[in-house]
């Protein structure tokens, strides 16, 4: 795709990024809350592990004679090897605002459990209520820790229990999880980004085919656009539809107007004429030279306007021998008296694609030109070259034309428009028509002696 | 020599009206269809200049009922329209000449004199074979009274067919017929023909003798017979 072209508004884009920026936010969105929702859980099942733990040592802690606070002894093996991950130590509040460590788990060896600098103040506010906090051992592993403030008989002061584990595994496992769910999403976003796709050019092809079908009107394979569409294309489609009945319809207005006023003007010239070349003087010489310049403008303006109106296709077809056939009864009436005979030959099922009043001015005007310099004998030809397309050659055992001089030919048939109106050849007019067709003429010479014409042509399917 | 002029303009009848007179013509003008059908079903013309675009009845049609009346007078088509289709339209109503407005007197007199010349000369008679007819004098067959369209080498067959009727007449020889002496590879084979021939007058007027050529026969029945 070129810049200009992806600079130029698209349906096809604007729908896929709307929908893929759309559904690609909804993905991110669900996979975050995911992530955050599994850590939260993972966190609150850990809370509960140290919340039991502190019930335990509270539910067995007891008081001596004198005041001390012994610990229960707690089987949890973890508790008693050192530095293990999981700790306990109970303390109680200082007047500072800060703790006192009385007694510690194992584990903890000669450390102490870190706490948050107020969370005397914070234990105090909330009595009987455990405080959670993140913090790192000795060897800095990541830990979990809880504490609780709770009053024990026969004691003045307050007891704090702390428990705490390390938080590794779960931090592992919300990572696993989050670096498993961003490849489900990002997959789950590809495939949707594919599907949104797919889904917006499926449901555009509708559009895809009435580009098509109007493509293939104006290059004259069809008539006029007959598939059945969707309720929101169906009256694009119509009104497609009119207008090119409509172009169809003016252009035939104009092509009659064109000929009425060209046929017209025919007779009143032959009458001045006439009238010019009886009469002596210069009056006389001048009417008639400008006549004449007028019989062959008309010609020529009218020869290009059938020919102009050949670019709106028509999707007609014309069978190939019957227009031969006739073409050969015709000139060989008119050139009767040199007693030319015209041998065609073509296939039955041989369609050209166009109106058969092309076809007869295509293959007419190269066989009048074959006739008026042949010696006796015009061959015409015809060979399928592809399923589109076949070459009609017309060729004479005349004095045909030097290579220079069929150069001459072509390099005025190629600029048509300067050439001037009743060229001796009438070769301009069945190359303007051959063009008006897509197709081309080419000279040659022929194995007859004379001239190889060779057009061609479109043709229709049998 | 007696001419009809057929033409609706009151200024081109007039001139070519003079123009025919000073060239030694008698003329008979007819300003519409219906006139100029009447005149040339009547009166034994030498040829009829004969306009296509006319009121009440047009060219075309005028010289469709002379030909089915068998008004075999030689017929130049005046018209200015130009176009190829008009002109096979013309020839297969059974015209001899087409000349396109606007032209040269000079021009109409010489395809007159040439037209009148060719009707004039050898007056060969004409063959008929169970409703199949051919005049060689206007290269022009029938087949049951409606005209045959036929091109020239398809003419030469059917008329060398004809002149050697219920003989079987060998490949070798109609493609010397036909093709003169300097037959060359590229021509159509005879078979060609032969089916174009018979589509045109029926298939079963042609008989192919396996091996040997091709003969032609009256149908066992006239006209009746269903061509099953």
């Amino acid at each position: 795709m070129t810049l200009e072209a992806l600079s130029r508004p698209s349906l096809v884009r604007r729908l896929v990024i709307l929908a893929a920026g759309w559904t690609l936010a909804v993905l991110l969105v669900s996979a975050i809350v995911l992530a955050l929702l599994f850590q939260q859980a993972a966190i609150r099942r850990f809370d509960q592990g140290l919340a039991e733990l502190i019930d335990n040592l509270t539910a067995g802690a007891s008081i001596d004679d004198r005041g001390q606070v012994i610990a229960p002894a707690l089987t949890d093996l973890r508790a008693l090897r050192a530095y293990s991950g999981k700790y306990w130590q109970i303390a109680e509040p200082t007047p500072q605002g800060g703790i006192h460590v009385l007694v510690r788990s194992r584990s903890l060896w000669d450390s102490e459990l870190e706490a948050p600098a107020d969370i005397a103040a914070q234990l105090r506010s909330r009595p009987g209520q455990p405080v959670s906090y993140d913090t790192r051992d000795e060897l800095g592993k990541p830990l979990r820790a809880m504490a609780t403030q709770v009053k024990l008989p026969n004691r003045a002061a307050p007891v704090i229990f702390m428990a705490a584990e390390d938080r590794g595994p779960v931090d592992r496992d919300v990572r696993g999880f989050i670096t498993a769910t961003a490849v489900v999403f990002v997959l789950l976003g590809v495939g949707m980004v594919a599907a949104v796709v797919i889904q917006v050019r499926v449901g555009l092809n509708p559009l895809f085919a009435l580009r098509r079908e109007v493509a293939s009107v104006r290059r004259g394979k069809a008539e006029r656009v007959v598939r059945v569409y969707p309720t929101e294309l169906a009256p694009l489609a119509d009104e497609l539809n009119a207008l090119m009945a409509h172009n169809q319809e003016v252009v035939e207005r104009q092509r009659t107007h064109v000929g009425n006023l060209a046929h017209a003007l025919k007779t009143p010239l032959s009458v001045m004429l006439t009238e010019a070349r009886q009469t002596k003087g210069s009056l006389a010489g001048v009417v008639e030279e400008q006549a004449e310049a007028m019989r062959q403008q008309v010609d020529h303006h009218l020869r290009r306007a059938r020919a102009a109106a050949r670019t709106q296709g028509s999707g007609e077809r014309t069978p190939v021998a019957e227009v031969l056939d006739e073409l050969s009864r015709t000139l060989e009436r008119i050139f009767l008296d040199k007693g030319v005979v015209i041998d065609w030959d073509a296939p039955d099922d041989l369609y050209f694609l166009g109106e058969r009043q092309d076809l007869l001015e295509l293959a007419g005007n190269a066989m009048e030109n074959a006739g008026k310099w042949c010696k006796a004998k015009v061959r015409i030809r015809t060979t399928p070259i592809s399923p589109e397309r076949f070459r009609l050659s017309i060729e004479d055992d005349g004095p045909g034309l030097t290579p220079e001089e069929r150069e001459e030919v072509v390099r005025r048939g190629a600029r048509l428009d300067e050439s001037a109106p009743g060229s001796g050849l009438g070769l301009s007019i069945i190359d303007e028509l051959a063009r008006a067709y897509g197709g081309s003429l080419t000279l040659g010479p022929s194995r007859l002696g004379g001239l190889l014409v060779e057009l061609d042509l479109p043709r229709a399917e049998a | 020599m007696r001419i009809l002029l057929v033409e609706d303009d009151p200024d081109l009848s007039r001139q070519l009206k003079a123009a025919l007179s000073d060239a030694g013509y008698a003329v008979d003008h007819a300003p519409d269809g219906e006139e100029a059908q009447f005149l040339g079903e009547t009166e034994p013309y030498d040829a009829v200049i004969l306009d296509l675009g006319l009121p009440k009845v047009d060219g075309v049609s005028v010289l469709e009922r002379w030909r089915r009346g068998n008004v075999a007078t030689p017929v130049l088509i005046l018209t200015a329209r130009g176009a190829w289709s008009e002109k096979v339209a013309g020839f297969d109503a059974g015209a001899d000449d087409y000349l396109t407005k606007p032209f040269h007197t000079e021009e109409l007199l010489a395809r007159l004199r040439a037209l009148l010349r060719r009707s004039a000369g050898h007056a060969a008679p004409s063959l008929s074979i169970g409703g199949l007819r051919l005049d060689p004098r206007a290269a022009r067959a029938t087949v049951n009274g409606e005209p045959l369209r036929l091109t020239s080498l398809e003419y030469r067959l059917l008329h060398y067919l004809m002149m050697h009727e219920g003989r079987v007449i060998s490949r070798t020889e109609l493609v010397e017929h036909l093709y003169d002496q300097d037959f060359d590879r590229d021509s159509n084979t005879i078979e060609v023909f032969i089916g174009r021939v018979r589509k045109k007058i029926g298939a079963d007027r042609i008989e192919t003798v396996r091996g040997l050529g091709y003969r032609l026969t009256a149908p066992a029945e006239e006209l009746g017979g269903a061509a099953t």
